[in-house]
């Protein structure tokens, strides 16, 4: 049961990164592959305000999006200057450059050492100590992200932004500033990833650069190809599927570090496999 | 050993490495017209065919560096034929290529896991022995002489294919507009399953190169593919001998910025040379559009 629970709470951190990437990639048509740099600044945000500071949790999550959406900001603006495989190309690079930094600014980070002992969260004296009602709380987290997700696409600015994604030049004939639209969709993007960052933080209670690097941001990405790009309920899916299929490959009884393995493998052919057969995912609206 | 000669010395040898991937890529690159991400993984297998054969089954390391090479190029080719081929049949666009290949490297990169470990090896240092020598004030091993004089061999021998075969007129042909190369009656399938083989059998020697020189890791044609894409971005995607420019430009800055500020930034420092060429220069150094 408290395995289940584990994989619940796992499934819920992943589901509300897919979200937030579904609305860059999918919606927005950008291939980003640097989501992973925005979890990773906000788990770090949580856990340096968390044991250096002592800052409750659910205000560490305030500043994470704030200093997470600063950062996406930045990288946003220097992207915009791309389109299709540059901006692809780009994005990469900036999930190495942020890697380097978690790795190497140790007087802040403590580099490969990580930083442990990050407290659970509490709210009015309630502790979330146990799975369970960690799960709880990441639920909640997930239902208010799905919903200001599905409020944004569904808004006129949603409309704007799968306009863009289908022909940018013609919203530019009408007089749309589309890099504005593009930035905020990041700048949005790498917010809700930092929600997830500081979930997954006071979940593990201990973060190194190790989670945060140019795979996760291949990993995420695979979950919202598999699910199926534009549409929230394929990132749910998504990340239902591709958190529980390594799991059925630990059952099957590979040792562990074939296991971990053997994910990549899967990973790596389940993209080549949708690619050739299915570019669109399971329930995808948009074709890349 | 003074410091500058061996600066200089260093950013020769890593900039012959890159501009040998980069050189691979842009072949591919310029065909093909997609950025191929999976190309990094058969610079491992390359490194890994040698460690199989003359590491655990004793054959000579020459046997292991042919036979290395060759298997390389024959993966390049088969991939190409069974995933790359389909998806341009299909018309997908880049983005899906990129997706695919990306598919590609994380699946091959964790089968060599598989067989070898995720453990570091070394590669066997018979062949070009263990010589130390001291050139202009800088220490170089036998090996990185290999590395330079080799990058040499292959850029003269791939500029006189481009530019002196009716092959390499044929891939000019294709990197310039493949519908008019197939209108004027190229075999443009074959030509790109070609290209494929020549580029991967060159990203397996450099990844056979790197394995003499610091050793081998499933995970090293990622490092590897990255300095070449970013080499031939900034010398200019496509032009084959941009490539080798950006590969030393990308050498020199590393090895001098590693100097300056400290080895962990290595990467960091060719990404941020990627992306300032890409906002100020984004057609490469000799790209003219």
């Amino acid at each position: 049961m408290e395995y289940l629970v584990h994989l619940g709470i796992l499934i819920t951190i992943y589901a509300i990164l897919a979200i937030s990437l579904d609305l860059v990639v999918g919606y927005t048509g950008l291939l980003s592959v640097t989501h992973a740099a925005f979890f990773g600044v906000g788990a770090y945000t949580t856990a340096i305000l968390a044991t250096s500071f002592e800052v409750n949790f659910f205000f560490t999550v305030l500043v994470s999006i704030a200093l997470t959406a600063l950062v996406g900001l930045l990288i946003g603006l220097v992207l915009s200057r791309f389109n299709d495989d540059y901006f692809a190309l780009a994005s990469f690079g900036f999930n190495v450059i942020v890697y380097s930094i978690f790795l190497n600014w140790q007087s802040l980070t403590r580099g490969p050492l990580g930083i442990p002992g990050i407290d659970k969260p509490s709210l009015f004296g309630f502790h979330f100590n146990s799975n369970s009602e960690f799960l709880l709380l990441s639920l909640v987290f997930l239902v208010a992200i799905y919903y200001t997700s599905h409020f944004i696409t569904s808004s006129s600015f949603g409309r704007v932004i799968r306009a863009i994604r289908d022909d940018e030049e013609a919203l530019q004939v009408f007089g749309y500033r589309t890099t504005y639209f593009k930035l905020t969709v990041f700048v949005i993007g790498a917010g809700m990833a930092a929600v997830a960052g500081s979930l997954f933080a006071s979940y593990i209670t201990f973060i190194d650069p190790s989670s945060f690097t140019l795979f996760e941001s291949v990993f995420i990405l695979s979950i919202i190809i598999l699910g199926g790009l534009s549409n929230h309920r394929g990132a749910l899916l998504g990340a239902v599927i591709l958190i529980l299929l390594p799991e059925i490959l630990r059952f099957v009884g590979f040792p562990t570090d074939i296991a971990a393995q053997m994910r990549q493998v899967v990973y790596g052919l389940l993209l080549v496999v949708l690619m050739l057969y299915r570019p669109q995912g399971l329930l995808g609206r948009y074709r890349l | 050993m003074d410091i500058l000669p061996q600066l200089i010395a260093n950013s020769l040898i890593a900039g012959s490495i890159y501009a040998m991937v980069a050189l691979g890529f842009n072949l591919i690159f310029s065909t093909a017209k997609f950025f191929d991400i999976g190309y990094g993984a058969l610079a491992a297998v390359g490194a890994y065919t040698v460690f199989y054969l003359a590491k655990v089954h004793n054959f000579p390391t020459l046997v292991g560096v042919i036979a290395g090479v060759v298997v390389a190029g024959i993966l390049g080719f088969v991939i190409e034929k069974f995933v790359y081929k389909k998806l341009r049949g299909r018309k997908a666009s880049n983005t899906v290529m990129l997706i695919a290949s990306l598919g590609v490297f994380t699946a091959l990169q964790a089968v060599i896991a598989i067989f070898f470990t995720s453990q570091f090896q070394t590669l066997p240092s018979d062949l070009f022995g263990r010589g130390v020598f001291h050139i202009g004030g800088g220490v170089v091993t036998s090996v990185q002489i290999a590395i330079f004089v080799l990058a040499l061999i292959i850029m003269s021998v791939l500029a006189w294919f481009l530019y002196k075969t009716m092959f390499g007129k044929a891939i000019r042909a294709i990197s310039d507009d493949e519908e008019v190369a197939r209108i004027v009656g190229i075999d443009t399938e074959k030509v790109i399953g070609r290209v494929f083989f020549i580029g991967s059998a060159i990203a397996g020697l450099a990844g056979i190169l790197v394995g003499f020189d610091t050793g081998i890791t499933p995970t090293m044609g990622f490092s590897l593919l990255l300095k070449g894409v970013i080499a031939a971005i900034v010398g200019g995607v496509g032009n084959v001998f941009g490539g080798v420019m950006g590969a030393l430009l990308l050498g020199t800055v590393e090895n001098f910025g590693i100097w300056y500020i400290s080895g962990e930034w290595k990467d960091a420092i060719a990404f941020t040379l990627l992306i300032i060429f890409l906002i100020f220069r984004p057609q490469g150094i000799f790209n003219r559009k």
